[in-house]
């Protein structure tokens, strides 16, 4: 009973494989890799040698000028070109604004490209020309909404194929990608743009990009713009083993120059050419041009493809995953880790994170797993009382800024893994499918659409099956319907699951000989395993941990689900791959062991406590409190933990949690922040001191049940629509959190309604909201409007560089606050 | 012929004029503070890649709109320079240069990483970043002196969209005019914010005559560092 491929679909309604609509059976070889294509060269640079003025919308010129935009087109076609690049580069509903319509741009610009008489017409493509979320203000969805239109538009006027192309934000293209998908059935080649350094300008290496988009369904992938050929082909050549597609070069004729007031190109076509032809040679099959380049320079690539044919090419057979700057692969043989700290079952603080929606926690948990050598990091937000599926998504992107680590989506829900795949900006790893028909149904068709590695469980309608063979029977009918739906081998990782020894000691040698079957019976997939479950019931659960885990290595295991901060972990795996050879001549394991023994240091630790000595010298206060308030005013986080802890385990003085936050931490605060008022503090010393506190606080958190810590009362904070300067914001909330109060951060950019939402829904009675730009005021004044209209109860201060207290009163704030201690100081007057 | 992209050298950072950005005047820097402070100005020199697309438009001829704003068309550009603030920069100018700088995405990206795991490392990369971010501008400013220079005229110093009453809205056509998403991958926010957020765009004017009071002598001048100038024994203000 095998799966309906042609009506799979996932949770949010996308066919998980598309048929293709291809104009011919040469293109169909194209697609195939068996026959060169042929594209045109530089449109804007051709247009501005006609006279197009600098910083002209040049997509205009389709509707005043279309047989203009024709003559070049024709030029191509003339010199050999057998796809035109329609002239709508910028044609975006963001970029046209009210000139003309992206659907009145793309008539006319394929009617200037069919009018050349060329073979195909690529309905072109480009960025947004905003940077996406997080680092810009773009949402995905809404960038996704842009390229929908052009994509609708284009095949609606009659284009043969898109080319997305100068892309530099792998997000960006993603999406862009995905509305071609979506929208159309025509095929999408796919191409971004490298400086000199071999990434992006957001940090895509070519491997990264070439692993991401072909995953995701491009049907060509590439390089364009960028710099000259010679120096394109070196990156090409590292695209070409992880693109499981054509691939495609457009180079720049060079790096562009000033001349008599007008850029012009270094590069001569014969000397192009000869760089393209190392590019051929390595297996490119798809070529053309771009910024500086001319008919001379096609007719010059026209001439060596003659007689010539595609050279045979070889794909990289590694398991990878991607982060938008980070690849990571597995070879056969080799042995990752996936990070398991963020996953809240069994963890209160991760539990209290994600129900308070504090990341701050989680955040420092990805660092530190990071620092400690995973590969890859699972993501779990699975909380009854939370909405997991919106939790996850923000948590992925969030960790996407934290660590460059790609990420394990790791979800019950199929609606939660596809939400959080669908924007992160890689190719991500899905934890997990199993056996069962309807898990399958819904989460096949994911992995397939977004391109995502998959994780498998060997279980299913029965259960888990009890041996390793009910484990390889389920195993198999899961790749039965992946290699049905085209997903590669490598991107699933068959999950044989651990079970405790103490419950039934047969299921160990079960296991081990379970992952020997699944990598012999079906060749290509990989295993993965989480492996502290064998030791539950048994002391020192960490041995035996890691003598299963290194069993299970010797078996053939590729990736094991680990806390990689543990020790006896990180022994196992740094032995294993001295042991089997990727580790070449043992050379990691000799650089962090040489010297070690049992029972002395453990490798790479330098005892804290010197660290912690150094900083507590002069002038040490006799009581705790004393030292913890010198600490605190001085700044010095390090030994803050182990004095408050001693302050609440000392014996007959010991002290409760409330003592430490008002007696001690609360008092050396205001005086802190009492000296930044008097100014003989700065910035920095404030920030300093703060952190401190913090680490005091957490300290309490851990040794206190959270009834211990009462909160004293919420206060949402916001940089304001229109504004992305949030540092400001961010000061506010560090030294509001370290008083106690609860701190909703909308973050920056934050739309009005979403922020009185957000007040109304938690009754919050303070909102402080930041902006530092004259023209986002009038956002903070209607944000305030908002309030006073839906929220009447919520006093609001603001505060940022243009505002005073004139202008606060006018933009109908309660306060002005010229600081972030004065912000404390207003917060303790209104919540107390 | 002059490169359309120009890399430049920031080196270097002054420490006290980062200490400035962070609202310094006089206070301890405690010990702890004095490392963060060099490990943020370290990792700012590491993450920066500061670059600056630059071109020169001859001026056209000066209108003013119903209202009474000054407009300053440029030949061979759609830029058009309003309002009364820049007629006045550029009174008497011939051409104007145009720049736009960036240290890139690298440092966004860790203050994007800080401020969600370390707001003081956020305060001192960006007090960092600022101060890179404008040794670069007075690094791309020297090239367009010395574009200037080399053909006979003098410049003024450089002015910002968003100085006096020049608008924000001019950003798009200027960062258009220098292919600056492209080649440097400076973007705006809808509210016409650029990111990565430490770039900077600027015109400024070449003049036939020195222009009165425009420029420090050469020992009090910020692009003293950049100046190619001086080492052909002239000046901007005598050549």
């Amino acid at each position: 009973m095998s799966l309906d491929l042609t009506t799979l679909t996932t949770p949010q309604g996308h066919a998980a494989a598309r048929s293709l609509r291809v104009k011919d059976d040469h293109l169909a070889r194209v697609l195939a890799g068996e026959e060169f294509l042929l594209f045109d060269g530089a449109m804007g640079t051709q247009l501005q040698e006609r006279g197009l003025a600098a910083g002209d919308i040049p997509e205009l010129l389709c509707l005043t000028n279309p047989a203009e935009i024709t003559e070049i087109h024709a030029a191509y076609v003339a010199a050999g070109s057998e796809v035109v690049t329609t002239n709508t580069f910028g044609a975006n509903a963001a970029k046209l604004g009210d000139a003309a319509t992206v659907q009145e741009i793309f008539s006319a610009a394929i009617e200037c490209a069919r009018a050349s008489g060329a073979r195909y017409v690529a309905a072109d493509i480009g960025p947004t020309g905003a940077l996406l979320q997080p680092m810009g203000t773009l949402s995905f969805e809404d960038a996704y909404a842009l390229f929908a239109e052009q994509v609708e538009a284009a095949d609606a006027s009659g284009a043969d194929l898109f080319i997305i192309e100068t892309m530099a934000d792998l997000a960006e293209a993603k999406a862009a990608l995905l509305a071609v998908k979506e929208h159309s059935d025509l095929p999408a080649f796919v191409t971004m743009t490298f400086d000199e350094d071999g990434r992006t300008f957001l940090g895509t290496t070519p491997e990264v990009a070439a692993a991401t988009l072909s995953a995701l369904g491009a049907d060509v992938v590439g390089i364009n713009c960028s710099l000259g050929p010679a120096d394109v082909a070196p990156l090409i050549s590292r695209m070409l083993p992880w693109a499981h597609c054509p691939v495609m070069a457009q180079a720049n004729a060079g790096l562009p120059h000033v001349h008599d007031g007008k850029t012009v190109y270094t590069i001569t076509p014969e000397d192009y050419c000869e760089a393209v032809v190392s590019m051929l040679d390595a297996g490119v099959t798809v070529i053309g041009g771009c910024c500086g380049t001319s008919p001379a320079f096609i007719a010059g690539e026209r001439t060596l493809l003659e007689g010539r044919l595609p050279v045979p090419r070889t794909f990289s057979d590694s398991f990878c995953v991607t982060s938008a700057q980070q690849l990571v692969a597995l070879a056969p043989g080799e042995v990752g880790v996936i990070g398991e700290r963020i996953n809240p079952t069994g963890k209160k603080r991760l539990k209290e994170a994600l129900r308070s929606g504090n990341h701050d926690y989680v955040m420092s948990e990805a660092i530190n797993q990071t620092n400690a050598g995973a590969q890859i990091l699972d993501v779990n937000a699975g909380l009854p009382e939370i909405d997991e599926k919106a939790t996850l998504v923000r948590l992925v992107a969030e960790l996407s800024g934290v660590t460059t680590l790609p990420l394990q989506i790791d979800s019950a829900d199929p609606e939660a893994i596809e939400a959080a795949v669908r924007s992160y900006s890689g190719k991500a790893l899905i934890n997990s499918c199993n056996g069962k028909r309807e898990v399958m149904e819904s989460v096949l068709p994911i992995a397939k659409h977004y391109g995502c590695a998959l994780v498998a469980l060997t279980l299913d309608e029965e259960g888990i099956p009890a041996t390793a063979e009910g484990r390889l029977a389920v195993a198999k009918k899961i790749v039965a319907e992946t290699d049905a739906l085209g997903i590669p081998r490598a991107d699933v990782v068959v999950d044989c699951l651990t079970m405790a020894a103490s419950t039934d000691q047969t299921q160990p040698r079960q296991i081990v000989r379970a992952i020997r079957l699944v990598k012999e019976e079906l060749p290509g997939v990989r295993t993965v395993l989480g492996v502290s479950n064998v030791s539950f019931g048994l002391p020192y659960r960490e041995l035996v941990n890691a003598t299963f885990l290194t069993a299970c290595f010797g078996a053939g295991l590729d990736l094991a689900i680990v806390n990689p901060l543990a020790q006896r972990y990180r022994d196992a795996y740094a032995s294993w791959r001295a042991l089997s050879g990727e580790d070449e001549s043992a050379q990691d394991y000799i650089a962090n062991y040489a010297g070690m023994k049992d029972g002395g240091p453990k490798p790479g630790t330098v005892a804290a406590s010197q660290a912690v000595a150094q900083g507590a010298t002069d002038d040490e206060p006799t009581t705790v409190e004393g030292r913890i308030r010198s600490l605190v005013l001085s700044g010095r986080k390090e030994a803050v933990p182990d004095q408050v802890r001693a302050i609440l385990s000392d014996g007959d003085a010991s002290h409760d949690v409330m003592y430490v936050i008002n007696d001690v931490l609360i008092p050396a605060l205001d005086e802190v922040g009492e000296r930044f008022e008097r100014g003989s503090f700065f910035l920095p010393q404030l920030m300093a001191s703060a952190e401190a506190a913090k680490a005091g606080f957490t300290v309490l958190r851990e040794e206190a049940s959270s009834s211990d810590v009462p909160s004293k009362g919420k206060i949402a904070l916001a940089t304001v629509k229109g504004d992305i300067h949030d540092i400001g914001k961010n000061i506010v909330r560090m030294l509001l959190e370290n008083y106690g109060y609860d701190v909703i951060d909308l973050g920056r950019d934050v739309d009005p309604q979403a922020f009185a939402d957000v007040v109304v829904e938690h009754h919050v009675k303070l909102a402080g909201l930041s902006a530092l730009m004259t023209t986002t005021v009038p956002a903070m004044a209607e944000t305030i409007q908002l309030l006073h209209v839906q929220a009447p109860w919520c006093k609001v201060i603001v505060g940022g560089a243009v505002l005073n207290p004139e202008y606060a009163e006018m933009v109908g704030a309660d306060y002005y606050a010229k600081d972030a201690a004065e912000s404390a100081r207003i917060a303790g007057e209104v919540l107390g | 012929m002059t490169r359309m992209v120009e890399s430049l050298e920031v080196t270097t950072l002054d420490r006290s004029e980062v200490l400035r950005y962070l609202g310094y005047h006089g206070q301890e820097v405690t010990p702890e503070i004095e490392a963060r402070l060099g490990d943020a100005m370290a990792s700012c020199l590491s993450l920066a890649r500061p670059r600056a697309c630059l071109r020169s438009f001859a001026c056209g001829t000066r209108t003013s709109r119903n209202d009474g704003t000054p407009e300053l068309p440029l030949l061979g550009c759609a830029l058009v320079l309003e309002g009364k603030s820049i007629a006045e920069h550029l009174e008497g100018a011939v051409e104007v240069g145009v720049m736009a700088v960036t240290i890139g995405a690298g440092v966004e990206r860790e203050l994007r990483r800080l401020s969600l795991t370390d707001p003081l490392g956020q305060i001192l990369l960006d007090a960092a970043a600022t101060a890179a971010i404008e040794r670069a501008a007075d690094a791309a400013e020297a090239l367009l002196v010395a574009d200037a220079a080399a053909r006979g005229l003098y410049t003024n110093w450089r002015f910002s969209p968003g100085y006096g009453d020049l608008p924000l809205a001019c950003q798009p056509t200027l960062l258009a005019a220098l292919d600056a998403t492209r080649r440097l991958g400076i973007t705006l926010t809808p509210s016409l914010l650029m990111v990565p957020t430490k770039s900077v765009t600027a015109v400024l004017g070449y003049f036939p005559e020195p222009h009165p009071g425009t420029r420090p002598g050469c020992k009090e001048c910020n692009l003293r560092d950049y100046c190619s100038i001086r080492a052909s024994g002239t000046t901007c203000q005598s050549l």
